[in-house]
């Protein structure tokens, strides 16, 4: 079996991940809803790891920099999708909602 | 102990002033001792060192000029060495002796003239200072640290007439004092300046050396000549500067003793005596002293006919004494003003000291609630009337011989010497005044008259050393006496300069001035003692001349109406600027333009996340464009 690298072209996978990063920021900037914003906040990461794979893969298949860094990257994702569930939850035990448009308490 | 030994001379006193300054307050008494201490070991140092002199002046003969030591203190190589160090000659042993022994006697009448005071061990750092400070300028080979010296006895003047700290009147004439004297001092500052750049060095004798030379023009020397005497008429209360040195009475009198009559105030006579060969090297130089000099002498003889306070009598006839002495610096007889300076030091401190001991025992001081405390007060009063006799003149008192000294000098120039004659009975009449509207007749207020009495040893021991001074002193400018006293050649080469003949004595002068003495001392006791109507009869025959003298021929009116017309207008725009362009515009408007700029720019933080994650992303997208535009 030929390394996948022979049987897929590197744009493809650039381009995979220029989608899902752009979905990812479509989603953070039109969706109201906290834990939405957090889901597409993952897609844009997702993003980030298909890109460091793909280039890992290319550019120097005989070490494997890019997929621990991906590995990093899932793991502190869980951590921080932790930390930020346990914030919106936070908030919305305060304030009553989870829409981001009603929480500006921090302006002038 | 050598000549070349004597910078050690400033440095115990001022190691006095810090050791009393920074533990004065644990100190047992407060630490007086160690000041007292320090300036008496200063004495016997210039003893030993004017001993070191007349034996080096008997070794090397009459070409001797005097001993020098310096150090190098910095240097930038190629372009500028300062040297400092010291210079002693017959004039810097003078000046040595009149400042140690008067202050000597000073600070031991101090501790009992000063005790209980709330200040007393600040008073004794200061006084140690001013000791140090005075030392420094006497000795200073270059006029850098002359300058240094001349500030800092200024310095010390102003905290010592703002002695009573609480007196508003005292803060009032510490502050006149400084200022008076600042004015003169900042024309000998650029004048120092002037002969620097002229000569490239700052060292006394080799700057006159160089304009005796002719290395330096004819305009910067005469401008720096003027502006030389400025500053010595700013510290030895010349017309019109003379009007700080009234008001300077407001400090406590063994102060205007030591400082405003021994020793501070003749720092001008001892500048122009240094620098006297640059004045008579500039056409009209001496000329200009000699007007001084005498407009001075007359006008505060004068004033102090007509003063009421005892201790402004004593300042007009120091003002009087001083403009007698550039009298004799004009004339170019600098002998006869060292003459005077060194006789006058000691009456002049015996004045002020017997006019404190008055004080302490009555707290007045205006002779009008004084009077009939010959009884009371004996010594004071017979070592005061000595003084007030010495002062006025008469003869085989230390005043006499100087006097005449200068009256002889005077001889050739007819003007001056008439219109200095003619001060002579004002000087008798007012001193007489003094002395018996004090001591004599009868006392007009009882009440403080009956508390009066002698003081403490401290107190009337220093008056009588003085007192026996002042009737001796005289006797120095004769040859014999000071060889009868061990010096070689005698004592009067010492205060002559090296030149022991120059001693004129004249008998028709003397007799002259002897005769004008006593008559103004006549005048005096007939007008005060024994036809008390007179001066009242007087004052309504002369009404306009008694306010002029008695409002100081209105000098100080003047000098108050240009402050607050000129100075406070200028002050006034001056504030005006500040206050708007710079303040409220340069300042508050920066403040301002940022306040409002913040205030505009708040309203971008709306609070709400999608705004920002929004601005995030534009910011991301324009970075990247840019960022590919330019790799192009």
């Amino acid at each position: 079996m030929e390394p996948v690298a022979q049987q897929i072209p590197l744009e493809h996978f650039l381009a995979l991940s220029a989608i899902l990063f752009s979905l990812g920021v479509y989603g953070v900037l039109t969706r109201r809803n906290a834990v939405l914003i957090l889901m597409s906040v993952e897609l844009m990461l997702n993003a980030a790891s298909i890109n460091m794979v793909a280039f890992a893969a290319y550019a120097s298949p005989e070490k494997f920099t890019g997929m621990i860094f991906a590995v990093f990257i899932i793991t502190i994702a869980a951590a921080e999708v932790g930390l930020a569930l346990a914030i919106i939850l936070r908030i919305f035990r305060n304030l009553g909602t989870a829409n981001v448009d009603e929480v500006d308490e921090l302006k002038w | 102990m050598n000549m070349t030994d004597a910078w050690l001379l400033p440095l115990l006193p001022a190691a006095a002033f810090v050791a009393l300054t920074l533990l004065g307050p644990w100190l047992p008494r407060k630490g007086d001792w160690l000041a007292v201490g320090a300036i008496a070991t200063v004495f016997v140092m210039v003893l030993l060192i004017a001993a070191d002199f007349t034996d080096a002046l008997a070794a090397h003969g009459e070409e001797f000029a005097g001993a020098a030591n310096s150090t190098q203190w910095l240097e930038v190589p190629g372009q500028l060495e300062l040297r400092l160090g010291v210079h002693v000659d017959a004039t810097t042993i003078v000046m040595l002796t009149v400042v140690s022994f008067v202050a000597l006697m000073v600070q031991v009448y101090s501790l009992g003239y000063m005790k209980g005071d709330s200040r007393y061990g600040w008073y004794y750092a200061v006084i140690s200072l001013f000791v140090a400070s005075m030392l420094a300028l006497v000795l200073a080979d270059n006029f850098l640290l002359l300058y240094f010296a001349w500030e800092l006895v200024g310095v010390c003047s102003y905290l010592l007439i703002g002695h009573y700290n609480h007196l508003r009147s005292a803060a009032e004439a510490a502050k006149k004092a400084f200022i008076t004297t600042r004015l003169g001092d900042v024309g000998l500052l650029i004048a120092i300046i002037l002969l620097w750049r002229a000569t490239g060095t700052f060292n006394i004798q080799e700057v006159i050396a160089a304009a005796e030379a002719g290395e330096v023009g004819r305009e910067v020397l005469t401008a720096s000549v003027v502006l030389l005497f400025l500053g010595a008429m700013g510290k030895s209360a010349q017309f019109p500067f003379h009007v700080w040195l009234p008001d300077a009475m407001e400090g406590p009198t063994p102060v205007s003793a030591l400082i405003h009559a021994a020793t501070m105030v003749v720092a001008g006579v001892y500048l122009v005596t240094r620098t006297l060969p640059l004045f008579q090297l500039v056409h009209g130089g001496p000329e200009l002293i000699l007007a001084v000099g005498l407009l001075t002498t007359f006008m505060s003889a004068t004033m102090g006919l007509v003063m009421t306070d005892i201790k402004k009598v004593i300042a007009y006839s120091t003002i009087n004494s001083l403009g007698l002495m550039f009298v004799a610096l004009g004339v170019g007889a600098p002998a006869a003003a060292m003459l005077y300076l060194f006789t006058h030091a000691f009456f002049k401190a015996l004045l002020f000291l017997g006019a404190g001991s008055v004080i302490h025992a009555t707290e007045r001081q205006d002779v009008s609630s004084l009077g009939g405390l010959w009884s009371k007060m004996p010594i004071t009063c017979v070592t005061f009337a000595v003084g007030a006799l010495s002062m006025a003149g008469l003869p085989i008192l230390a005043g006499f011989w100087a006097k005449d000294e200068i009256l002889v000098a005077l001889l050739d120039n007819k003007a001056a010497f008439a219109l200095a004659m003619a001060t002579v009975p004002l000087t008798a009449m007012y001193m007489a005044r003094v002395l018996i509207l004090t001591f004599f007749g009868d006392p007009k207020e009882p009440e403080s008259h009956e508390h009066a009495h002698e003081g403490s040893p401290f107190i009337f021991v220093p008056l009588v050393l003085l007192a026996v001074l002042t009737v001796f002193a005289g006797f120095v400018a004769f040859d014999q006496v000071g060889e009868l006293m061990g010096f070689p050649g005698g004592i009067g080469e010492i205060i002559f300069l090296g030149h022991p003949h120059a001693f004129h004595f004249d008998w028709n002068v003397a007799i002259g001035s002897s005769a004008l003495v006593l008559a103004g001392l006549a005048a005096g006791w007939f007008a005060w003692a024994a036809r008390p109507s007179v001066p009242g009869v007087c004052l309504s025959m002369l009404r306009p001349v008694h306010a002029l003298f008695a409002n100081k021929y209105y000098l100080d009116d003047i000098y108050q109406a240009a402050i607050d017309r000129v100075v406070l207008s200028i002050a006034r725009l001056v504030a005006w600027f500040d206050r708007n362009a710079v303040n409220d515009t340069g300042i508050d408007g920066g403040g301002y333009t940022a306040k409002f700029a913040g205030y505009l720019m708040k309203f971008q933080q709306t609070g709400k996340m999608p705004n920002y994650a929004l601005g995030m992303v534009i910011g991301v997208v324009a970075l990247t464009l840019v960022a590919f535009t330019l790799k192009g």
